[in-house]
């Protein structure tokens, strides 16, 4: 047995000795446990708070005016109004929905695509200047066109999600097929693997990790492009929140909408990265 | 004597070699007038200078590739394509990341459709024959080197082939872990009675494991001579490696690869020289 084999070993072993331990843990290790916890949360929002902090006290200082950057409270103050008025709810509901329902119909459309284009080399060389055309031109160029085309209601906004969301995740799912370790594959076909199988349970798995970068991707570019779009053409939204705030000079909204638009970016990734956590268990940590 | 399991006649394999835009420029060949038999339950050790179609030779028995000419016979049937009754280990190692050890172990089955519950005991009888009774549940990325190959080793038992293919499968492990996996090989080789076909480019490796070892020559591979292990090197008890009998035979073999090497080397440093005098000679239309 190898040095490195012994050392597993031995790390297994001690591993398991440990949560033995923790098992018959006392409520005062945990307590500690929690508070340790808490102390490294809070070390790592210091630089958040310290901002936060002068966001407060420099209006209130005289350092910026605050009418143009109302203290971070005012801010706060003017969304429990918002939300108490029920205009709040209208606006994030709307533009959740036109986000999560762009997105998720992209998602559905074009990974299964990306994972055709990927396997068939031909249909990747047909679609490929296509592919390459469409990617280059900016969603948010194409705006006036949806708007021309579908109106200013839900569906140019969502058509506008769907397409910005299809260009990362069509290129990477297509990069995730192609990247499939070919020895994989080869070990599978050796097994008596049938081309159905294949996919299943070696390419699909495979190509998992690269096609979540391109769901990661794109996350970010539907609320991009929502938001921009809410503020061409929208009653409702976000977006909207934030335009008609500032054409209105209330500008205690406006931060609040912006605000809104980082707590749903931050709420969307916290549940994706749960979601791939669930799925890549089997990752390598990038660390280890 | 036991019977032929596997029988290679004449075996000819070339490949298209592409120039610039893809185009057939010429024709390479990989192996030439291979005609070896190897008996069932034999142990049968392949070494070569690199490059010289060994891994070629193991891709046309695993049905991955066809030959150019010649038949290769399992059974007195030729190989039609890929089959559960080949099993291949690679040197490196190819297991599945999101698969843990035992679901690795199970890969063949599942594709075999073989129901859930006997997958996971088949997986537990061969993990605890390669040693790793404890780790059925770790994912590939917690296990060592040697550990990993011990997987795909339980891997490719599992689906009960009758021959094992093995390519270079100890090349990527340190020293120690090496000769533990070579002691670890013959002993489930005796209990399983497996055929198998070893490749490796280490001398020692070959004669310490194979009842005969196939020599092949440098490009094109052809099957230079096959040596027997006399049997007083396939001893368990004796560390073989010590017997002035192990000293003599790897000598041989030693000779045999010898001028393959230098073969080689030679065929490489003409075409480095035809290489440079093409440069010089496009340096010239410039």
């Amino acid at each position: 047995m190898s040095s490195l084999e012994m050392l597993t070993l031995l790390e297994l072993g001690y591993g398991r000795r440990e949560t033995g331990a923790d098992r018959h843990a006392s409520a005062a290790v945990r307590m500690r446990v929690a508070l340790r916890r808490l102390a490294t949360a809070g070390r790592r929002s210091l630089l958040l708070i310290a901002l936060l902090a002068a966001w407060e006290a420099v209006p209130r200082l005289g350092l910026i005016d605050a009418v143009f950057l109302p203290p971070f409270s005012e801010v706060i103050a003017a969304g429990w109004q918002l939300a108490q008025t029920g205009e709040l709810y209208d606006d994030v509901s709307a533009s959740l929905l036109r986000a999560l329902s762009g997105f998720l119909i992209s998602v559905v459309l074009i990974v299964p695509l990306g994972l055709v284009v990927g396997w068939y080399t031909r249909l990747g060389d047909l679609l490929n200047q296509f592919i390459e055309i469409c990617r280059n031109t900016a969603p948010l160029a194409l705006l006036p066109v949806f708007i021309l085309l579908l109106g200013i209601g839900e569906l140019s906004k969502i058509t506008m999600v769907i397409y910005s969301c299809a260009w990362p995740l069509l290129l990477n799912t297509i990069a995730a097929v192609k990247q499939v370790d070919p020895l994989l594959i080869k070990s599978a076909r050796t097994m008596g693997a049938t081309p159905q199988q294949l996919f299943r349970k070696v390419i699909l798995p495979a190509a998992l990790p690269t096609i979540f970068v391109g769901i990661r991707l794109a996350s970010a570019s539907a609320m991009l492009v929502l938001v921009a779009s809410e503020m061409v053409g929208a009653k409702a939204g976000l977006g909207y929140l934030i335009i008609n705030s500032q054409y209105s000079f209330l500008i205690p909204q406006m931060y609040f909408g912006i605000f809104g638009i980082t707590v749903i970016g931050l709420a969307f990734n916290a549940v994706l990265e749960a979601i791939e956590r669930h799925f890549m268990r089997w990752k390598q940590p990038a660390a280890g | 004597m036991s019977p032929v399991k596997i029988r290679f006649e004449q075996v000819r394999k070339e490949f298209i070699t592409r120039g610039e835009g893809g185009r057939p420029a010429g024709c390479f060949t990989a192996l030439e007038d291979i005609t070896l038999d190897v008996r069932a339950g034999e142990f049968l050790a392949l070494v070569g200078p690199s490059g010289c179609g060994k891994s070629t030779l193991l891709d046309l028995l695993g049905g991955l590739t066809a030959p150019t000419s010649g038949l290769i016979l399992l059974d007195g049937r030729p190989i039609g394509g890929p089959g559960r009754d080949r099993g291949i280990v690679f040197q490196q190692y190819a297991l599945f990341p999101w698969r843990t050890a035992a679901q690795n172990v199970e890969f063949g089955l599942d594709i075999a459709g073989l129901k859930a519950g006997q997958r996971r005991e088949v997986a537990r009888h061969f993990l605890d024959l390669v040693g790793l009774s404890g780790f059925a549940d770790r994912y590939p990325h917690e296990l060592s080197g040697g550990m990993k190959q011990r997987v795909a080793i339980a891997r490719s038992l599992a689906y009960d082939p009758e021959v094992l293919l093995m390519d270079e499968p100890f090349a990527a492990l340190d020293a120690q872990t090496r000769e533990t996996l070579q002691g670890e090989l013959l002993r489930i080789w005796r209990a399983t009675g497996k055929t198998i076909v070893f490749i490796t480019h280490a001398i020692d490796e070959a004669v310490v494991l194979g009842q005969r070892v196939a020599v092949m020559t440098s490009r094109p591979g052809r099957i230079k001579q096959v040596i027997e292990i006399p049997d007083v090197l396939r001893s368990e008890a004796e560390d073989v490696r010590s017997l002035p009998e192990f000293g003599r035979v790897r000598h041989e073999v030693w000779t045999l690869l010898r001028e393959e090497v230098q073969n080689a080397q030679q065929g490489q440093l003409s075409g480095d020289a035809r290489r440079a005098g093409r440069e010089v000679e496009e340096e010239a239309h410039v």
